[in-house]
């Protein structure tokens, strides 16, 4: 699952160095947009429905994780 | 980079390439870019009052967006109705000013080339309504379509624009036997063939009326079948049909291979074999086509005669759709059958002169006058193969140059099969300096261009004028004639980079006409 997490934030953030250091402070990709963008991946990578909180809350590799996690 | 003029949130929708977004509802300046695309959608709004008003100011934002991009590409995606919270079932009004928003943008594509209209509507209708918007995105970030259809969006949208690209085709080659009609002539007999009544006749009935638009659209239509002309004849005389035996301009039915045909017909109507499409239901001859002569479109053809409606959907679609007729598209046929007469006129003669004698062709030289300005201007603006100097002028300048003493002479030409009205134009300025001579290739081929010439420069001597001078400006297309004034008997007195300056004396020149032609 984690690599799979990591897999979409390369793809969506189009950067193959991307590791579990990634956050939205450290990763320019990461603006508005592509958060989004990593939302939609996310969500049909994993066949779930994020809510608006938790979309808020995922802020860095590690929170995307935790929260997909329990919702898998 | 591309410059997208929007309303709403739809950055994820273009991911490949260099794109730039305008604010949303923003129309301020209009940034330079190489291409634009127009994407508005119906916002999310409740009073139907508001929503309305603010649906009818769109027209007016695209047609300044349009006036402010000069000729760089300009795509408009359809406004659709993507969220309808309307109470009163029957209130029509947003729904005729979604319908008048895209009246307007197609009129805006049928005005200027660089616009062009992609019905977005097309693309929604693959998914259920319900799946179009989602909200939480639209709450999140504004954006309505949901972006889960961005990645099929992307697809469907180069779609579209390859197609866009592709250029019409103006020649539609058919068969005949089982292909235009059901059943085969020369084995079932004239009664015997299917084009009425019942299934499959009434399939291939509504196959020809589909034809026959098309023909009123502007295809040229042409028959290449392998049967005996005189049967084919009698056939058209004796079964009423919608297709009538006038409405091809080009036919060759005979039993020679169809490739050298299909080759013998583009050359009758002066066409490229780019520009033509064969509809053939023997997949022998279609491979035959494909192979040799691959510029041809060659479509599959339906398996059963009740696939045709949508086998002439896709051929439409694939081929011959356009935005708006012209006039000239509406003559195409008439002009391109009469030239086709002509050609076929030639085979017959083995002399040249007695060919030409044969059109009876009437040339009617006259100056320039008020009715006559603006064909003149257009002849300047888009004749490029047969003129020497390739000068694009305005009404307003002809009238200018008139006002300096100018000389201009049209030349209209009618032959027996056919008026081709004016299609010549020679201006000489006060000093006796051709400044421009050009002809239609239409008219081409016939030895037209010298006599024109002579009787130009016979009004000139008369006129008392000793010297004429003269100019070939080279470009991309009119090689053709680079020697043409050579030879009119012309002197070459200065060459530099192709460019090339003439003189010729008249007071020694006296050329005899040509009798072939009436100058009228």
């Amino acid at each position: 699952m984690e690599q799979k997490v990591l897999m979409v934030l390369r793809r969506v953030f189009k950067d193959a160095t991307i590791d579990e250091t990634c956050s939205q402070s450290n990763c320019k990709a990461w603006d508005s947009m592509n958060h989004l963008n990593l939302v939609v991946e996310l969500e049909m990578e994993f066949g779930i429905s994020l809510e608006p909180e938790e979309i808020a809350r995922m802020v860095d590799y590690a929170a995307v994780v935790e929260i997909v996690k329990t919702k898998i | 980079m591309t410059f997208v003029f929007r309303n709403n949130t739809i950055e994820r929708f273009f991911s490949d390439g260099e794109y730039a977004f305008s604010g949303y509802d923003d129309y301020g300046a209009v940034p330079e870019a190489e291409r634009y695309i127009w994407w508005y959608q119906v916002p999310v709004k409740y009073n139907q009052e508001q929503l309305i008003t603010e649906v009818e100011s769109y027209l007016r934002r695209l047609q300044w967006a349009v006036s402010q991009v000069g000729q760089a590409p300009f795509l408009i995606l359809s406004l659709e109705l993507l969220y309808d919270a309307g109470v009163v079932r029957g209130d029509r009004r947003l729904v005729n000013a979604i319908d008048a928003f895209n009246q307007g943008a197609w009129q805006l594509a049928a005005e200027h080339t660089n616009v062009s209209v992609v019905d977005f509507g097309a693309f929604l209708k693959q998914y259920p309504a319900a799946e179009w918007v989602d909200w939480k995105f639209y709450f999140l970030s504004q954006m309505i379509v949901s972006p889960r259809l961005a990645g099929a969006f992307g697809q469907w949208l180069q779609t579209q624009e390859r197609a866009l690209a592709f250029r019409r085709k103006k020649c539609l080659v058919l068969d005949l036997d089982n292909t235009l009609w059901g059943g085969v002539l020369g084995e079932d007999g004239i009664a015997g063939i299917r084009i009425d009544g019942d299934y499959p006749g009434k399939a291939f009935r509504y196959w020809q009326e589909a034809i026959r638009e098309l023909a009123h659209a502007g295809v040229i239509l042409a028959l290449c079948s392998k049967n005996n002309e005189a049967d084919v004849k009698e056939l058209f005389a004796a079964r009423e049909m919608p297709l009538k035996w006038e409405d091809f301009a080009c036919m060759r039915i005979n039993w020679s291979d169809k490739a050298a045909n299909i080759r013998s017909i583009a050359e009758d109507l002066n066409i490229g074999l780019d520009s033509m499409v064969f509809v053939d239901d023997n997949p022998a001859e279609r491979e035959l086509i494909r192979q040799q002569l691959p510029m041809v479109a060659v479509p599959e053809w339906p398996a059963m005669p009740y696939l045709l409606p949508a086998f002439y959907d896709r051929l439409v679609k694939d081929y011959f759709a356009v935005y708006a007729l012209t006039d000239e598209d509406l003559k195409k046929t008439e002009q391109y059958r009469q030239n086709a007469g002509r050609a076929q006129a030639q085979a017959a003669f083995t002399d040249m002169d007695d060919f030409l004698r044969s059109l009876e062709m009437e040339l009617t030289i006259s100056p320039a006058t008020e009715v006559t300005l603006p064909r003149i201007a257009q002849m300047t603006q888009k004749t490029n193969q047969f003129n020497l100097t390739t000068h694009r002028y305005t009404v307003d300048d002809i009238q200018r140059m008139l006002d300096h003493g100018a000389r201009i002479w049209t030349l209209a030409v009618k032959d027996r099969f056919g008026d081709n009205g004016i299609t010549g134009l020679i201006i000489v300025t006060d000093c006796g300096a051709v400044d421009t001579m050009l002809l239609s290739c239409r008219v081409l081929g016939k030895g037209i261009e010298h006599e024109f010439l002579k009787y130009v420069l016979g009004q000139l001597k008369a006129s008392g004028l000793e010297e004429v001078h003269a100019l070939y400006i080279p470009t991309e297309k009119n090689r053709q004639v680079q020697d043409f004034y050579d030879k009119n008997g012309f002197l070459c007195t200065r060459e530099e980079q192709g460019r090339k300056a003439y003189r010729l004396s008249l007071a020694d020149w006296d050329e005899k006409r040509n009798t072939i032609y009436k100058i009228v």
